[in-house]
Formats: structure tokens, sequence, C-alpha cells
């Protein structure tokens, strides 16, 4: 019975179940997009398969509009058109905030790692780090665009502020769940403070530390646009805000299609890089 | 045969929260000679793995001394070897790494692990490997194999190997076979006398089970209750003769009489029955 608990479904009820909403989804929109349009062929709430289809050529093969386009490339080929893109310009812009924000996670691990291990660094900063976790990292955006100005500091910092603590505390948590045994077992086998650290406590936590950024990859992102949609000149998140006052729809539905699968693709790198760096790691 | 370990006094309390401290072992005297293999008995919470951690240097005691060598070691160290129940290898390294990581860290740092000499001496170092795996039965194709895919015997097996390539003066283990199954069990008790006779470590072995103390034992040394708080302290030290070590029948018998002779004179009739 497939509604029991115990039920074991087939290879292809687990497949059709699997993509049955995606399909109902697509379905579902397409059957309100075409409604809407024999009630108002201008309609751009709900683009038509036409409308993505020229949205998605604006937005992948033509440079933002205000800004200058090149002479020749009417006839330049296609990869020059897509890097030259809009998209491809919001992405490049957005990749570099989001790459400076996960290279501040590295000191951030380092933090977690050290206060886990050496309980005077860990007194000293524990108590101000789940303080400053409480902090709700939006609610201080006024405070860091008056500190560092619109620049792209104050969208880092936003990023900083947002995740770190997560970071910092799940670090340190993982340092602290290693067993004791092992940390004896390190001295008794010559190693001292730092060996035992980083050659025996960082190797053991390091695949669930990027387990841990992983999964708030969402949460970096989420500030990036937050940041972005406040105040930027550039960026997907800064592209989306600008398209929601013109109603354009058609570009808006591809950008968010666009985010989410370089997300999944970050997501799947570092499995795959975490898979390949730590063969030992078995997930709970 | 001159002191290497000397337990003077020794009285660790523990503080539990919300109710009075918890006295573990009070008044504990011991002294092991170099070379002795003295297995460790007694109930359930009666302070042998904390005695254990207290020789190792894991802990400090509330008040008394531990004296190794004639010295207070205030921490674990390399000539201290130690093979727990749990968590005896490192999960992120290969058999042969859990081995030689001990004297790869010891002689090698960071700058000295970009040397020629280090990759040299890594070759020697996993020959040493290969064979103490050998010695302790394991197959050289188990060498890349990651713990979690060895059976609890093999794991011990490693974790000793790992242990003994420091070449430590004393080695502790605490629990070591006790989730292991009765026949790999006894196997690993026959392997660890080889290796006692063989390289004549002091072995203090921390066990449940008094006949396999006594078997392993060259001294069995019974830890119990000494008053209504529950603090333990030593109520049975005896010298087990080698030849009863290897005659199960009547001359084990006899010792094992002595014992809990003395189990009972220490005013410990349960625990005296529950031995007899």
């Amino acid at each position: 019975m497939l509604w029991r608990i115990d039920a074991s479904p087939g290879k292809a009820t687990t497949w059709t179940l699997s993509w049955f909403l995606f399909i109902a989804g697509i379905a579902g929109y397409f059957y309100a997009s075409h409604n809407r349009h024999l009630e108002n062929p201008d309609d751009k709430v709900i683009p038509t398969l036409n409308q993505l289809a020229e949205g998605l050529s604006n937005a992948f093969l033509k440079p933002d509009s205000e800004e200058a386009a090149p002479e020749d490339l009417a006839n330049a080929s296609l990869a020059t058109k897509f890097f030259t893109s809009m998209l491809w310009t919001d992405t490049l812009a957005s990749a570099k905030r989001f790459l400076w924000a996960m290279l501040l996670l590295i000191p951030a691990v380092f933090l977690g790692l050290h206060m886990g291990m050496f309980p005077v660094i860990g007194q000293l900063f524990l108590r101000f780090i789940l303080f400053f976790d409480k902090i709700v990292a939006l609610s201080v955006l006024p405070i860091l665009f008056i500190a560092f100005g619109i620049d792209e500091l104050s969208k880092v910092m936003l990023i900083v502020i947002g995740v770190t603590p997560t970071i910092i505390l799940d670090t340190f948590n993982l340092t602290k769940s290693v067993p004791r045994e092992q940390i004896v077992k390190g001295f008794t086998l010559g190693a001292h403070d730092f060996g035992v650290t980083y050659r025996i406590v960082m190797k053991q936590i390091l695949p669930r530390v990027l387990n841990s950024i992983r999964l708030n990859l969402k949460a970096v992102m989420l500030f990036l646009f937050a940041g972005e949609m406040i105040a930027s000149q550039d960026g997907l998140a800064f592209r989306i805000a600008l398209l929601r006052r013109h109603m354009g729809m058609n570009v808006i539905i591809p950008y968010v299609l666009w985010v989410a699968l370089l997300l999944f693709l970050v997501d799947l790198g570092m499995k795959v890089a975490n898979k390949r760096l730590h063969p030992w790691f078995r997930e709970a | 045969m001159s002191k290497l370990i000397e337990l003077e006094d020794i009285c660790v309390i523990y503080p539990v929260h919300g109710q009075a401290p918890k006295t573990v072992l009070a008044g504990l005297h011991l002294d092991i000679q170099r070379g002795e293999f003295i297995a460790v008995c007694g109930q359930t919470g009666c302070g042998k793995s904390t005695m254990l951690r207290l020789i190792l240097g894991a802990e400090a005691p509330t008040s008394g001394r531990v004296l190794i060598e004639g010295e207070v070691l205030p921490r674990p160290d390399r000539n201290r070897g130690y093979v727990p129940q749990k968590y005896s290898l490192f999960p992120d390294k290969t058999v042969l790494d859990n081995i030689t990581f001990g004297p790869e860290m010891e002689e090698f740092n960071i700058l000295g692990r970009l040397t020629p000499r280090f990759f040299k001496r890594r070759t020697e170092l996993r020959e040493t490997a290969h064979a103490l795996l050998q010695q302790m039965g394991l197959d050289p194709s188990d060498a890349h194999k990651y713990p979690d895919q060895l059976s609890g015997g093999m794991q011990q097996r490693v974790a000793i190997a790992q242990a003994l390539i420091m070449r430590p003066k004393i080695l502790l283990m605490d629990e070591a076979f006790s989730a292991l199954d009765p026949t790999t069990r006894s196997g690993m008790q026959r392997l660890l006398r080889t290796l006692w006779a063989e390289t004549g470590t002091t072995i203090l072995f921390v066990t449940h089970n008094l006949n396999e103390a006594l078997y392993l034992g060259t001294r069995v040394v019974v830890l119990g209750k000494q008053n209504s708080q529950g603090s333990s302290r030593v109520i049975a030290d005896l010298s087990v003769p080698a030849d009863a070590r290897t005659d199960d029948g009547q001359l084990r018998r006899d010792v094992l009489d002595r014992l809990i002779h003395q189990v009972e004179q220490a005013g410990e009739p349960q625990l005296a029955e529950a031995y007899s």
C-alpha cells in the first residue's frame, strides 16, 4: 500500500512523484498566463513563453541598455554577446561580493576552531559572539551604510555580520564535539597544542564545517541581495529591483531561475569537493 | 625493578551541579614497577578509568600526587601510550597514516614536511607500520582502509600498533577489548601478552572481567568502595605467578581464591561473591 509508512515506492513512482509538483507548477503557470493574455494581450504580470524568450534573449545576449554598447556587437559571436550581456555583468558583480564574503568566512572558521580548542579564547569570545548572533543583520544595515558608505564594503559587511556568527558558533560546537579521547591520543602521539588543533581536530571537523557553510549559502545570498537591492549600481538583485519598477517579469523570472541555478551549482560543487577531499567522511 | 609510577594519597572529587560534590577516589596509594602488567578491576563507577586518566595526565587529582619516574607530569605525552575503548583511531586517516602519525608528528614540523628527508623517513615509517600490521595479524590490504571500514577487533589492533610505534614507557588501555566478541577478545589477549613479553612495556589494563585480568596481569589490582560516600581505593592487590596465568585450572583458582579473600577482608562481600 502506497500510503503506509513502510511503503517502498518503485522507481517509476518515485520519478513521477518527484517531478509531479514541477510539472504541475509549470502547467499552472502557463494556464494562468494564457487566461490573463486572453483578457489583456499586453499583460506583463505572467509573461507568455514568447515574452519569456524575448526577456531571456535580452538578458543573455544584450548589454544593459543604459550602458554604451560595443559598436560591432551585432556581428559578434554568441559567446561575445553573452559575456557582454546584462546578465553576465550582473552575475560577475554579485559573484565578486559573494566571493569576498566567502573568503571572510575562513577567519570565522579559524576563530570557532580556536574558541573550541583553547578555553581562554573561548571564554573571551563566546558570550560576545552569542550576543552578536542574536542581532538581526538587516536591522544594522542603516548603521553599515552610515559607517562604511554605500559602496561594496557595507554590502560585504552585511553578509559577514549576518553569517559569520553562525559559522563561528557551528565550528565551535563541532570542535567541542570531537571526543576527548582523540585529543588525549594526539598528545600521547607526540603532538603539541597546534598539532592537535590543526592535524587532528581541524581535519575531523572540516567536512562538517563545509556542510555548515553549504547550508548557510542561502543566507549569504539573502544578505547579498538585500544589500544590492537597497544600494547598488549593478548585481543580480539590483537588476531584479530595477526591473520590478518596469514590471519586467519576463526578465525577472529568468534572473530568479538563474540565481537558483547558480546557487545549486555552488552547492553541488562544494558537495562534490567535500566528498573528494574527505573520502572518509560519512554524512549522518 | 624500579618504581615507574607512584600514586600518592590520591583524592578525586567531581563537582555535581545542584548536588554535593562526588568523591570518586580517596586515599589511593599505588606503586607500579617498570615492566609490570597491571590489570585493574572493580565495579562500574569505582574509578578505574579515572585512575588511568590520572596516570595518563589527562586529569589532575584534587589532592595527592601522580609521579612518573619521580616527576609530576601535568599532561599526556609520548611516553604514555593510550588505547581507549572507543575513538581509538583518527577517522580521517587510513590505517597506515594512523600508525605513522605519531613519529611523523614528533620528528617533523610543518616546514620539515616539505623537505626530501621527510619523504625518505616517511617511506621508512611506512615499512615499520607494515611490519607492525603484520605482527598484529592484519592483512597488508587493510593498510589503506579507513577505520570505519575495519571491524572492532581490527581497529583495536591498529590502535595498539599506533601506540607501540612510539615505544612508550607505559601503555594505558581502558577497557580496550570490552566491545569485542569473545573469539576476537581472546585472540587480542594472546596478542597483547606476546607483545608485552617482547617489548617489556609497562602496561595498565582496565577491565571488568576478572578472568581476563588474571590471564593478562602480572599483578591484579581491585578498586572498591570504602565508605558510604562511595569513594574508592585499592581493596585488593595481588601478584599473579607466571604459571597461574597460563594454567586455567587449580593454580589460577588458588590465585582467585586469595583475591576474593582480600576483597572480603576489605569489606566488599558483594563484590567477593560476584567474583566467586
